[in-house]
């Protein structure tokens, strides 16, 4: 079945909940029974710190940059002696919440089979639930919070740690240089911008929810996602006049999974890791304005990271490659209670430098990602979602294991060697990595805390080319999908 | 080049921002207020966004009958469910009379222009209520300059938008206020709207 026919067939049943559920009385939400463990603590509905989750509003980034301890619920409290500092402050109710996605996704055409040369898989595949998280998103003491994630994705049958963050932040006045009241902060992370506040950055950006069963494109710059939840990050942030934002922080890689074959558990990492190591510390910064107007907030900024980083393969005695990404951001939110409307974009530059040769043709190469997102809502109840995105960069034939090259020098980060048929819907036949398209989605909230979305990703041309891109005849559009879920989180 | 230009910029946002803020010799606000209520409703009461009242100068007995309104779910419109609810549900009467107190020694928000026709207009029904339609003049119990007198809050300055909706929740009932419902039952939108711009300007 092609999409276009099963894009009618989806629709019709879509449709019909839909009208199914909005011809249902209206839901009148009650801050305490619809929403989770942030919610929970606060006695404060989702749409204080969210438009639509998981964007945030600007009261959602104070609660962030606050570290997550704001809370309206009993505790159990302890001072110390002089009964002048608190020593605890547990909540009677733990801030615990539970998240669960459904999805179905449909491709353009399915992927070769695995195990019969020729023949395709599955058009389509239904996953449900898709992950399973299990969350605790709250105050620890008095300064102390924490975003803590556990997910079960049973796609890979695992259970880990998904995006986490525990924080500490107070205020403080430097009245004697006019500096009036601003928040300075700690922040232990698994993922380069999951502690950023603002959604234009990759770990919070849109597509906040999508496919797993795609096909990925060859190439993306190390802080789109290459190093979540395999790396660790400490730093400190400021947060003045209630405007600027300031960060550094430094990251070290910190692979789930991984046991060192010579002590036989959780060692240091070394060359039969399976992922790249980043040498030492990789230096992240982050600088973001916001200015607020009326029912209008708008933020730009820079965020980057340099790292050095040690292929999977290579000792620690071998060479380094050095990536380098500089990015920019943006994003403006017009929020009332009938309509939001959202729009953000970023820019990541990466450069590139293979000191280790196997893996690249040249030295030095590049990649851009750009996306630009826009949304609207009316009542946070219907709405939906466009993005436009591109990741361009220089030729490199080994890098995005062209098929001629791989048969004759084969490098050792690409995929198929196992299969025998190198490169195959995976590689990029012409060396480039250019991937291009755009996301469209509606989606239908019938309560806060739950979200039905029907979204389709286009590809106009992906690792290089629109047609016959991997050398074996498949085509952009081919890798095109069609993906309906259902997010919720109580 | 470099430092100077950075010392620039440094002093630049200084100067524009956090010293014009420290200069102004008031009171410090209690913790309750840095850490929570300004995020929505601004460190010296003056908020950014329409959607939450400005506080500053506002009648200290108001503001306490309104947060142990909200602490007892006695005030039920739908942002007071959403936000304050919660945010009072653990306050007690102490410190509700400090964050009472603190906002009311602030300095007023300065009104915002409105057009010339509307203010008029609704400086007519503020000040001479509408006989016809049973409205009486607002400013018998809200005073002759909308400041306010104890319960009844001060309207000048506030923000627009909130003045609309909180009359549009009084006619609903949403906001529940025998007094409020019968003087604003008969206003039409556009005399809302009219008088909203007034007091906005105010």
């Amino acid at each position: 079945m092609r999409i276009k026919g099963f894009v009618v067939a989806m629709l019709v049943p879509v449709v019909a909940i839909l009208i199914a559920v909005a011809a249902t009385p209206p839901f009148v939400p009650t801050p305490a029974s619809a929403t989770p463990g942030f919610a929970r603590q606060t006695g404060v509905s989702c749409q204080a710190c969210h438009t639509v989750f998981p964007e945030l509003t600007p009261f959602g980034r104070k609660f962030k940059l606050n570290a997550y301890v704001f809370t309206n619920v009993k505790e159990l409290q302890a001072t110390d002696e002089q009964g002048q500092r608190t020593t605890l402050s547990l909540s009677d109710l733990p801030p615990i919440s539970v998240m669960l996605q459904g999805s179905n996704t449909t491709l353009g055409r399915g992927v070769p089979d695995a195990g019969v040369a020729g023949e395709l898989s599955q058009q389509n595949s239904t996953q449900f639930p898709q992950a399973l998280s299990l969350f605790y998103t709250g105050k620890i003491s008095d300064n102390l919070g924490a975003f803590l994630q556990l997910t079960w994705e049973p796609s890979s049958d695992s259970v880990g740690i998904d995006n986490s963050d525990l924080r500490f932040a107070a205020h403080t006045s430097l009245d004697r240089i006019g500096v009036s009241d601003f928040i300075y902060g700690l922040t232990v992370n698994n993922n380069p911008t999951s502690q950023d506040v603002w959604n234009s950055t990759p770990a919070w950006g849109y597509p906040f929810l999508t496919t797993n069963v795609g096909v990925p494109p060859i190439a993306s710059t190390l802080l789109d996602g290459q190093l979540a939840q395999e790396s660790v990050g400490f730093g400190g942030y400021l947060f003045l006049f209630n405007h600027l934002y300031v960060e550094l922080s430094g990251y070290r890689s910190a692979q789930t999974s991984f046991t060192n074959t010579t002590t036989g558990g959780p060692g240091p990492l070394d060359s039969t890791s399976p992922l790249p190591r980043i040498s030492g510390v990789a230096p992240y910064w982050r600088v973001a304005w916001e200015q607020d107007w009326d029912n209008h907030s708008l933020s730009f900024g820079t965020y980057g990271i340099s790292a050095q980083v040690h292929p999977n393969g290579i000792p620690e005695s071998g060479p380094r490659n050095t990536f380098t990404d500089i990015a920019l951001d943006g994003q403006y939110q017009y929020i009332t209670d009938a309509h939001i409307v959202s729009a953000a974009m970023t820019w990541i530059h990466e450069n590139q430098k293979y000191n280790n040769r196997a893996l690249s043709d040249h030295e030095k190469n590049w990649l851009d990602t750009v996306r630009v997102t826009g949304s609207y809502f009316f009542k946070r109840k219907v709405g939906g979602y466009a993005q436009l995105f591109s990741t361009t960069g220089s030729r490199d034939f080994t890098l995005y294991c062209s098929p001629s090259t791989y048969a004759t020098a084969p490098s050792p980060v690409c995929p198929g060697a196992d299969t025998g048929t190198p490169s195959l819907l995976l590689g990029s036949a012409n060396g480039k990595p250019t991937t291009q398209g755009a996301t469209f989605e509606i989606n239908y909230l019938p309560w806060l805390n739950t979200k039905l979305g029907l979204q389709y990703t286009m590809y106009s041309k992906f690792n290089g080319r629109q047609n016959n891109y991997d050398g074996f005849g498949r085509n952009a559009s081919e890798n095109n999908f069609l993906y309906v879920y259902v997010w919720t989180a109580f | 080049m470099k430092t100077p230009a950075m010392y620039a910029i440094v002093a630049g946002l200084v100067l524009t921002t956090g010293l014009t803020e420290a200069q102004e010799k008031t009171p410090p606000p209690p913790d309750l207020v840095t850490r929570e209520c300004s995020t929505c409703h601004g460190l010296r009461g003056i908020s950014v966004s329409p959607m939450f009242p400005n506080l500053a100068g506002q009648q200290a007995v108001y503001l306490e009958t309104q947060l142990k309104a909200f602490r007892d779910r006695s005030r039920a419109d739908p942002h007071a469910q959403a936000f304050m609810w919660g945010m009072a549900a653990q306050l007690t009467d102490s410190t509700i009379t400090a964050i009472a107190a603190y906002f009311a020694a602030q300095p007023p928000a300065p009104g915002k222009p409105a057009g010339r026709e509307e203010s008029a207009a609704g400086k007519k029904i503020y000040e001479e209520g509408i006989p016809a339609q049973q409205v009486p003049a607002c400013g018998s119990c809200h005073g002759e300059k909308a400041a306010g007198n104890a319960v009844f809050p001060r309207l000048a300055g506030q923000h627009r938008a909130y003045l609309e909706r909180q009359l549009a929740a009084f006619i609903s009932n949403a906001r529940a206020n025998e007094i409020m419902h019968e003087n604003s039952k008969n206003l039409t939108a556009l005399q809302i709207s009219q008088l909203a711009a007034f007091l906005s300007a105010e």
